[in-house]
């Protein structure tokens, strides 16, 4: 069961920031959130993050170059990929573990969620 | 050589034989003088041996007629004596007449006129008298001195004679020595003369021939060149693509190129003299006023040429081909027109590439908006979705019901942007009336998050109602076309800003254009590094691009087509100095007379396009 692992949400899209935190929050996560690549950059860095939520289309800096900015600082620290595209080109999603389109629904990403943790 | 010059040689050489001529002519005439001189001193001669002869005669009818009057002493014998005395002094006058110049012969007639006197004094008349008185004359002394007189007489006139003869042997001698020599000079004269003639009418000749050889050259150089010309362009003509035609001042067909026969499925020898629009029956595109005919042109001095006319070519074999017609009149150096060229240039395919590139655009449109569309309803499906999830899995009521409503407005969103999409792409063949700010701001509803990802602000100033008559669809692709390059190009933290006027008539605005129309006035500014002048004239040209192979170059070309069909103008300018860096486009739509047929959501749509099955709908001429 999923203990109090703390995730990063980046998204600039602010309702479905908030909605995906209410929803990871409910499932046992700690979330914290950012809006764009820079803070959440930040945050990935000052906070013990355990995994990462990441959107792709995001305004500066896209999804893909945020997880591999971040793979470069803490390669252990698992990045599920989110994005509202359907395809996504193979050097984004090579960067990241699991990379899945919304609109799959809340139980399909809690599932790929658990299973970054191993559970 | 020129006309002089060979009058000069001519007469030269015509000069040297009347020359010659004049000069045989002149030998000649002085021949013949010389003969005559000839025959008159031998007439003359003839004449003294005569009279000398005569004289002669007559001394002996004197010396006889003595001799006899001695013998018989009748006086009847003396009668020759008496009568020769006249006539001796005549002949003796007349032969000193005749012996003028000859000095001997008159020292010999002196000697004999003396003699002669001596003998009439001393002989003659002593012995008549003697006679006459009877006396005897016998005497020996008389008689001697007689004879011996006698024999003077006889000496001096033979020897006149005689000398007179030489005489004539030598003039004869001279004169004839003088025809040989007249003769040996002439044909002397002749042959050197000939020679000389001949080397200088040669010299002659060969001046003329070699003026005229050069001539000769000269003209046949020009007659190649000419000719070599007239091969080159008749090779041009030949070798074109274009077909090429002349018509003469009746609008009947004078020549015609392979490329024309070729177009026109007629032959050039068949289609001479045949009215142009017999050999060429052309149409004007749909909707479009007839083309005017050749003669049309020859006759109406307004048109100076045809410019380059989009018409319908029907073939022989049934086959219609696209053609593009230009001309100009033919004229020569006066300015009198001779007829009129038509170039045909076949645009078949190219228009039909042209369809198909314009196909493939309005798919790449459709394609790259179909990406922001996915995600700007995959965005709030997404929260909807797990909205639900957490109602499902939650229990408190209020905040089931907070959720709900979120889920409400996301679900709002997603149709909104639906809704706007099958707006976007169901098409109309008429004109309807819309209001250009609704639909920039449709527009904008999708590009937003361009704008956003880019960090570019967006200040929107807009007038509205903002009504002009026009097609929808196609007016949301120029200016989804427009708002995305500004986009791309502002840096970000700049701002793009977008407004629409109202243009009364006749005003003048900033646009770059004077708009004398009513109508619409779009103008979207970005402040972006600019577009450098060289490259502005080509913006608006197909297959132009300058964002590399991400572009396929044709969105502002399709967008000016598109601008141009609603009878509008759109123009850019751009600055690429750092003070005031950027690109304006100005977009103007007039109020035209379209008859506006039905508003934009009535009706069912006549094409629905979805993202994921992107479909092209049938073509309409952009």
């Amino acid at each position: 069961m999923p203990g109090n692992h703390l995730v990063l949400c980046v998204d600039d899209e602010h309702v479905g920031l908030q909605v995906r935190r209410l929803l990871l929050e409910r499932s046992g996560y700690k979330v914290i959130t950012a809006h764009d690549g820079a803070s959440g950059l930040h945050l990935f860095r000052e906070e013990p993050v355990e995994a990462v939520v990441l959107d792709y289309a995001m305004p500066g800096m896209h999804g893909g170059e945020i997880a591999a900015q971040m793979r470069a600082e803490k390669p252990f620290v698992p990045i599920l990929l989110l994005s509202a595209y359907v395809d996504l080109p193979t050097e984004v999603t090579r960067v990241v573990d699991i990379y899945m389109t919304k609109g799959e629904g809340a139980p399909a990403l809690l599932d790929k969620l658990r299973s970054l943790f191993g559970y | 050589m020129n006309l002089y010059q060979l009058k000069r040689v001519l007469l030269q050489t015509l000069l040297l034989p009347i020359l010659a001529a004049v000069l045989v002519a002149g030998a000649l005439a002085w021949q013949l003088l010389n003969a005559q001189n000839a025959v008159t001193v031998i007439e003359q001669i003839d004449a003294n041996i005569a009279t000398t002869t005569l004289i002669t005669a007559l001394v002996l009818d004197e010396n006889t007629a003595l001799r006899s009057f001695q013998i018989t002493s009748n006086e009847i014998f003396l009668q020759p004596y008496d009568l020769a005395r006249k006539p001796l002094a005549d002949n003796v006058a007349h032969l000193q007449r005749g012996l003028e110049g000859q000095a001997d012969a008159l020292e010999k007639l002196t000697g004999f006129r003396e003699v002669h006197t001596r003998w009439v004094l001393t002989t003659a008349e002593p012995l008549i008298a003697a006679v006459a008185s009877g006396q005897d004359t016998r005497n020996s002394g008389l008689n001697l001195r007689a004879k011996a007189q006698a024999d003077n007489m006889q000496r001096l006139l033979g020897s006149i004679v005689q000398a007179q003869q030489e005489r004539r042997v030598a003039a004869i001698g001279k004169w004839e020595m003088e025809l040989r020599r007249t003769v040996v000079g002439l044909i002397g004269s002749v042959l050197v003369g000939g020679l000389i003639f001949g080397v200088f009418a040669r010299s002659r000749l060969h001046v003329v021939n070699q003026a005229f050889q050069t001539t000769l050259a000269s003209v046949r150089r020009h007659a190649q060149a000419t000719y070599d010309s007239e091969q080159r362009v008749r090779t041009i003509l030949v070798s074109l693509v274009d077909a090429v035609v002349v018509c003469d001042l009746s609008g009947s067909i004078a020549l015609m190129n392979p490329a024309a026969e070729h177009l026109s499925g007629w032959k050039e020898a068949d289609a001479m003299k045949q009215p142009f629009e017999r050999v060429f029956p052309l149409g004007a595109a749909e909707g479009a006023a007839a083309p005017p005919s050749p003669r049309d042109v020859l006759e109406k001095e307004a048109y100076a040429l045809l410019l380059g006319e989009s018409l319908v070519l029907s073939r022989p074999d049934g086959a219609a081909l696209l053609v593009d017609r230009s001309g100009a009149r033919l004229q020569e150096g006066s300015g009198t027109t001779t007829g009129i060229v038509l170039v045909l240039h076949d645009v078949t395919q190219q228009r039909r590439t042209q369809a198909a590139l314009l196909a493939s655009e309005k798919l790449a449109t459709a394609g790259r908006l179909a990406a922001t569309i996915a995600h700007e309803i995959h965005n709030p499906l997404d929260s909807v979705s797990n909205l639900l999830y957490l109602i499902q899995t939650g229990d408190s009521a209020e905040e089931n019901a907070e959720f709900i409503a979120l889920a409400r407005t996301e679900l709002d969103r997603a149709t909104q942007i639906s809704r706007s999409l099958l707006g976007m792409y169901r098409e109309s063949r008429t004109a309807v009336a819309l209001d250009v700010t609704d639909l920039l701001e449709s527009v904008l509803l999708l590009l937003q998050r361009r704008f956003i990802q880019g960090n570019v602000k967006l200040d929107k100033q807009f007038v509205t109602p903002a009504m002009v008559t026009g097609f929808p669809v196609e007016l949301r692709q120029v200016f989804t076309n427009l708002l995305a390059n500004a986009a791309d190009a502002a840096p970000p933290g700049t701002t793009v800003t977008l407004a629409t006027v109202v243009v009364p008539g006749s005003a003048v605005h900033d646009g770059g254009a004077h708009h004398h129309r009513p109508g619409v006035l779009v103008t979207i500014q970005d402040q972006g590094a600019g577009v450098a002048p060289a490259i502005q004239a080509q913006l608006f040209e197909p297959f132009f691009s300058t964002k590399g192979e991400a572009g396929t170059g044709l969105g502002l070309w399709v967008s000016k087509g598109i601008v141009l069909r609603h009878e509008g103008t759109i123009d850019l300018r751009s600055s690429c100095a750092l003070e005031n860096q950027g690109t304006t486009v100005s977009v103007f739509l007039p109020f035209t007379e379209f008859a506006p047929a039905e508003s934009e959501m009535s009706g069912a749509p006549s094409e629905i396009i979805l993202p994921q099955h992107v479909r092209t709908g049938p073509d309409h001429a952009a």
